[in-house]
């Protein structure tokens, strides 16, 4: 009795009964915790989606002058492998005198300017677009050509013609090392 | 300043019926048992039910119900855990049912003036007997889909007003779209069940005014953190079951996928559908059957009637020892359709539910008239 007494001085007349509450609630607080966070982890992406979001495409089998074609995130990717001769005329176009002004550097990755990833869908009325194959129709710059709207773009995914005034959209990706791309 | 402008701004518009009655005025009498906290735990179990069912929902595919059971326990994160909170869940909310309805049974909680909220617990369980058997359909085990194809099947061979109802409930015969249906079907009548649940509590909260209590205490600190232990238990004893004994009172043939060539050598039930499952087993024909579990429920629904006993008086040893010997009664009911390989368990069902329905019909009022005497 003496004790609690010197104990109720000491500490003030709640202290043991406020630490009883911190440790309830706190123990009550983290229990809560554990069991929400199942509610929340299980209506997350899983592995295989998330596997899918950060695709990885190897791309050192991709010939010269030919793409490839991945689909990711729902989206037609085409991954183009240029020719020494198609990175020298791409190049050497006046990027002002282009509908949609885009520079050689701002349509590749620095370090890999052989590789030219796009979305390949047409920017005018959305369609898949010709031209990955060598012996496919490629339009007047040797890119690609829609065969809906009949637009026009040039290797890096320039729009040069045609109904469509946007150039190919560039989807989120990183080359891992240099026979690899990772997306997202 | 500007907290009570805001204050005011939203009390005025949205009032809260709690803070307006005082909720922390000494009202309610002391020294309510821990059983008293039971329609709180089955709250909580039901929204917890809801919760995890609803994660399940996102993933669940009815056209392949066993192959996206299987995918969530294996490839959705903490699927298996989801998975787990729903079923031990399910078994933890039956215990609690089972377990009001004996102790208002016991006490003599039904009579007037609580007939009705024993009336709306009677149909709280006879909802979520037939929600908890939607749920064991849509596991698409090799067990359950015998139970789904017996009951479509029934529905399609049954005449009249049952038939129409069972036909419009399982759209013909066991197929493709069935599952979809009852996946539906599940959910809201879960939802139904919850309202049933509240209402059933508001009746007894209105009940519980009535009475003036004694030594009034308030429900805030003195009821919340009673209710709060009660809870830390439940939740113990679901933790336990959940992480050593997940498939308890499951039949485990139900793990293997469906198959409509095969039929499983053991057939019975999860363990809070075998009472009524046994009584519905003692008929011969579907209709026989339905009308067995109906009728199960019926005469429990009808307690406050049956019983000839005047309001508040003490229940007597007699009874007392009967309502025991019906909770032994109702045991046997369930283990006697979980065992078929025992031979006498058919007829031992038979007898268990002779005496379920001699418990209600012929004891309970010839001794509640004798002990008012």
């Amino acid at each position: 009795m003496a004790g609690t007494s010197e104990h109720a001085v000491g500490h003030g007349g709640d202290s043991r009964r406020d630490f009883l509450k911190i440790l309830t609630v706190a123990t009550g607080v983290v229990g809560a915790g554990a069991v929400i966070w199942p509610f929340i982890d299980a209506l997350g992406p899983d592995a295989d989606g998330t596997a899918a979001a950060h695709l990885i495409v190897d791309v050192a089998g991709i010939p010269e002058n030919t793409a490839i074609t991945v689909t990711w995130n729902g989206l037609p990717i085409y991954i183009r492998k240029l020719t020494a001769q198609q990175i020298a005329d791409t190049q050497a176009v006046v990027t002002s005198t282009l509908v949609d002004p885009a520079d050689f550097a701002s349509r590749v990755k620095p370090g890999y300017d052989s590789f030219v990833v796009v979305v390949g869908l047409n920017t005018g009325s959305p369609c898949a677009l010709e031209g990955n194959a060598p012996a496919d129709p490629r339009g007047p710059f040797d890119g690609w050509l829609s065969p809906c709207d009949g637009s026009v773009y040039d290797p890096l995914g320039r729009v040069r013609g045609g109904p469509a005034t946007k150039n190919l959209a560039i989807p989120r990706f990183k080359f891992i090392n240099d026979a690899q791309i990772q997306f997202g | 300043m500007s907290t009570d402008v805001k204050k005011s701004w939203l009390a005025s518009r949205l009032p809260c019926p709690a803070k307006e009655a005082g909720s922390c005025a000494p009202t309610l009498e002391r020294g309510a048992p821990y059983a008293a906290t039971l329609p709180a735990l089955i709250t909580g179990a039901v929204l917890f039910l809801l919760a995890s069912g609803l994660v399940l929902a996102v993933y669940y595919n009815p056209a392949h119900g066993f192959d996206s059971i299987q995918f969530i326990a294996r490839n959705v994160n903490s699927g298996w855990l989801i998975q787990g909170f729903h079923t031990t869940g399910v078994t933890m909310l039956f215990a609690a049912v089972y377990w009001l309805l004996f102790r208002d049974i016991y006490t003599g909680a039904y009579r007037a003036p609580g007939e009705l909220v024993w009336l709306l617990r009677v149909k709280l369980f006879a909802l979520l007997l037939l929600v908890g058997w939607l749920g064991y359909t849509l596991s698409d085990g090799a067990v359950s889909y015998w139970s789904l194809t017996n009951a479509t099947t029934a529905a399609t061979a049954l005449g009249g007003v049952a038939g129409v109802i069972g036909r419009w409930f399982f759209g013909g015969p066991n197929g493709a779209g069935t599952l979809a249906r009852l996946e539906v079907f599940h959910a809201v009548l879960a939802l139904a069940a919850l309202g049933t649940l509240g209402a059933s509590r508001c009746a007894a909260r209105a009940l519980a005014r009535q009475t003036k209590p004694q030594h009034p205490v308030s429900c805030h600190p003195y009821y919340t953190s009673q209710t709060f232990a009660a809870f830390a238990v439940f939740a113990l004893i679901f933790a336990v079951l959940m992480f050593f004994a997940p498939h308890y009172g499951l039949n485990p043939l139900n793990r293997a996928a469906s198959d409509s060539l095969i039929v499983p050598a053991v057939l019975s039930p999860p363990w809070y559908l075998s009472p009524v499952s046994a009584v519905a087993s003692v008929f011969s024909t579907a209709a026989g059957s339905i009308f067995g579990a109906i009728v199960m429920l019926a005469v429990l629904a009808a307690l406050p009637w049956l019983d000839r006993s005047s309001p508040n008086s003490k229940r007597g040893l007699f009874y007392r020892l009967l309502t025991g010997l019906l909770l032994l009664d109702v045991i046997g009911l369930g283990w006697s359709v979980s065992d078929p390989a025992c031979t006498i368990s058919g007829s031992l069902t038979v007898v268990f539910t002779i005496w379920y329905f001699f418990h209600f019909l012929v004891l309970t009022p010839l001794v509640t008239a004798l002990e008012a005497k």
